[in-house]
């Protein structure tokens, strides 16, 4: 009937791909929110890229990416001696990619929401610029970071182009929930198709439900 | 004595200040808007970009904040200048409590929280959060928040330009607190003359990005134009308190001759300086008999100057003070003033004294 495989492995990527996007994307949105540098609208354009770039497009490049002789595989094959296409590690860095722009938008947003002003005042009053992040610029972006967290998050759950072209579809290893329903769709299992679409769609409208409540809290408290 | 020297090529004009300050009491940067008077605060502060800067040298009592002869620029954080904006930037997400705290806790200071959230008036505010607050609260509780950094210097820009007259009125008081709690300068910006005159010790004239005037208020509201051409022009009397006349709230102040202003909570032998609108002093020839007016002293007329307001300015000596009288074209010729002559001059005893 409904194999739970799937649904760790779903919510195991979704898990690590949103830490690692917020260890990744807090430094790239906030050098983006307070640089002056031409570089600026080159590393924001490639950050949006996954949003508009057909999955296969991004795919394609990342199977290419992560084969041994690839950019980032003949690294990989440095450290780890297990190649890393169409394993759950390549799975982690596809999705990290093409998840990025629903993390660091938001935080760049909130970053520029709160604003150099208020930075200043705390550097008057013998903040430093690390002291100033912590306990100034990270509680006014918490707004950012639930935004952040749960986008990261629902669109990794979401994800099929990509993991369909690196990660194979590998029972509990690299078989996600996404790529479960189109294998029973392919093979006309409606019924078993339903339960997990279903699942998906009760689940997604929960978190965003609690998502928007919850911002709605921190609104009011503000 | 503060030491300051700055030459910055900004946006739309080039900043080439170098002046010194008393290193007590408020100096005022005064200019019209766009002057440059809020740059100059944040070159002070280290809040400005550094990249186009040609000339940077700053000292407070003999610490070198800035001096880009030898690469010395501190960084805004360990310079202890406490920064008071005009849009009070307090922390949204901490209570008044919280934030006034924020700069007390990163510096030793010897300054009690309880005694200056008992003079500014905010023990009620302290579990709140800035949202909650008005804009004279704001400013207030932001004002404590700098004091409590410990800072050397402490700089306010236009902190009241966002409020209405009342919360103004309400906050001056406080503003002249300050250097009652805390014996460190101050520097004041503001375009508003009426502000400048009440606070002001000592006076720097800015316009477009220079410093054109400076000096202590008696003697620039005599002279400078940007500060005499103004609506609400006034002048100052120095003096000493040589009667106490409780019962009437009056105290007589001789400034060369006596002069009755009314003042309570002053004391005998005390120096003040009496702050006077030109357009409250009027002139005349013989001493009224019968006037509800209660100075009228004997001057000698030193200058007369057109008023861009279609006015006449005259500048009357009191000793070796001045004494300026806003009169009309028909009044002077009427009672032919004219320098040298011999004349009253009169004014209520409603004058504000510092």
């Amino acid at each position: 009937m409904i194999e739970l495989a799937p649904i760790f492995v779903t919510l195991k990527l979704a898990t690590i791909t949103t830490l690692i996007l917020l260890i990744v994307g807090t430094p790239i949105a906030w050098w983006l929110s307070n640089t002056h540098s031409r570089f600026k609208v080159i590393i924001e354009s490639v950050v949006a890229l996954p949003l508009v770039l057909p999955p296969t497009v991004l795919g394609f490049y990342l199977l290419l990416a992560l084969s041994p002789d690839g950019f980032i595989g003949s690294i990989w094959g440095h450290i780890s001696s297990t190649p890393l296409s169409f394993s759950f590690s390549g799975l982690v860095i596809g999705s990290v990619i093409y998840s990025m722009p629903f993390v660091v938008q938001p935080l760049q947003a909130s970053f520029e929401m709160v604003g150099k002003p208020v930075q200043q005042a705390a550097y008057t009053l013998g903040a430093t610029p690390f002291d100033t992040f912590k306990n100034i610029v990270l509680p006014l972006s918490r707004r950012g970071f639930l935004v952040a967290i749960t986008l990261g998050f629902a669109h990794t759950v979401g994800e099929f182009g990509v993991v369909l072209m690196i990660g194979g579809n590998i029972p509990e290893v690299t078989q996600v929930l996404s790529i479960v329903i189109y294998d029973h769709v392919e093979v006309l299992e409606y019924t078993q198709a339903h339960y997990y679409s279903i699942g998906l769609l009760v689940f997604s409208f929960l978190v965003l439900f609690l998502t928007y409540s919850f911002n709605r809290k921190l609104m009011v408290r503000v | 004595m503060i030491r300051v020297s700055y030459k910055q090529q900004l946006n739309n004009f080039l900043l080439d200040v170098d002046f010194n300050l008393p290193d007590k009491g408020i100096s005022v940067l005064f200019g019209p808007s766009g002057s440059g008077k809020t740059s100059v605060l944040n070159l002070i502060a280290g809040l400005s970009e550094s990249d186009s800067l040609q000339r940077a040298s700053l000292k407070i009592n003999n610490n070198v904040i800035d001096d880009q002869a030898n690469k010395i620029q501190l960084k805004p954080w360990l310079r202890n200048v406490a920064y008071v904006f005009q849009d009070h930037r307090l922390f949204s997400h901490l209570s008044v409590q919280e934030n006034i705290l924020f700069g007390y806790k990163r510096r030793d200071s010897e300054l009690s929280p309880d005694d200056l959230i008992a003079s500014f008036s905010i023990s009620k505010l302290l579990e709140q959060y800035p949202a909650q607050l008005s804009g004279g609260q704001k400013q207030r509780v932001a004002l404590v928040r700098a004091l409590l950094s410990n800072p050397k210097l402490l700089i306010l820009d236009e902190p009241l330009a966002a409020l209405d007259y009342q919360s103004k009125q309400q906050l001056m008081p406080y503003i002249e607190e300050i250097h009652k709690a805390l014996n460190i300068p101050i520097i004041y910006v503001s375009h508003d003359i009426k502000e400048v005159l009440r606070l002001a010790d000592y006076i720097v004239v800015m316009d477009k990005g220079k410093i054109i005037d400076e000096g202590d208020i008696a003697s620039l509201c005599i002279a400078q134009p940007l500060l005499t051409q103004q609506e609400g022009a006034s002048f100052v009397l120095e003096g000493v308190v040589t009667k106490i006349i409780a019962e009437e709230k009056l105290v007589q102040i001789n400034c060369g001759e006596n002069i009755l202003i009314t003042a309570e909570n002053m004391c005998l032998e005390q120096c003040v300086r009496v702050l006077i609108h030109a357009r409250d002093v009027s002139l005349c020839l013989t001493p009224p008999k019968d006037s509800s007016i209660l100075n009228c002293i004997a001057v000698c007329i030193d200058d007369v100057q057109s008023d861009k307001n279609g006015k006449l300015r005259v500048l009357a000596k009191l000793g070796e003070q001045t004494i300026v009288a806003l009169i009309s074209h028909r009044s002077a010729k009427l009672l032919n003033v004219e320098k040298g002559r011999e004349m009253f001059a009169q004014f209520k005893a409603t004058a504000m004294i510092k």
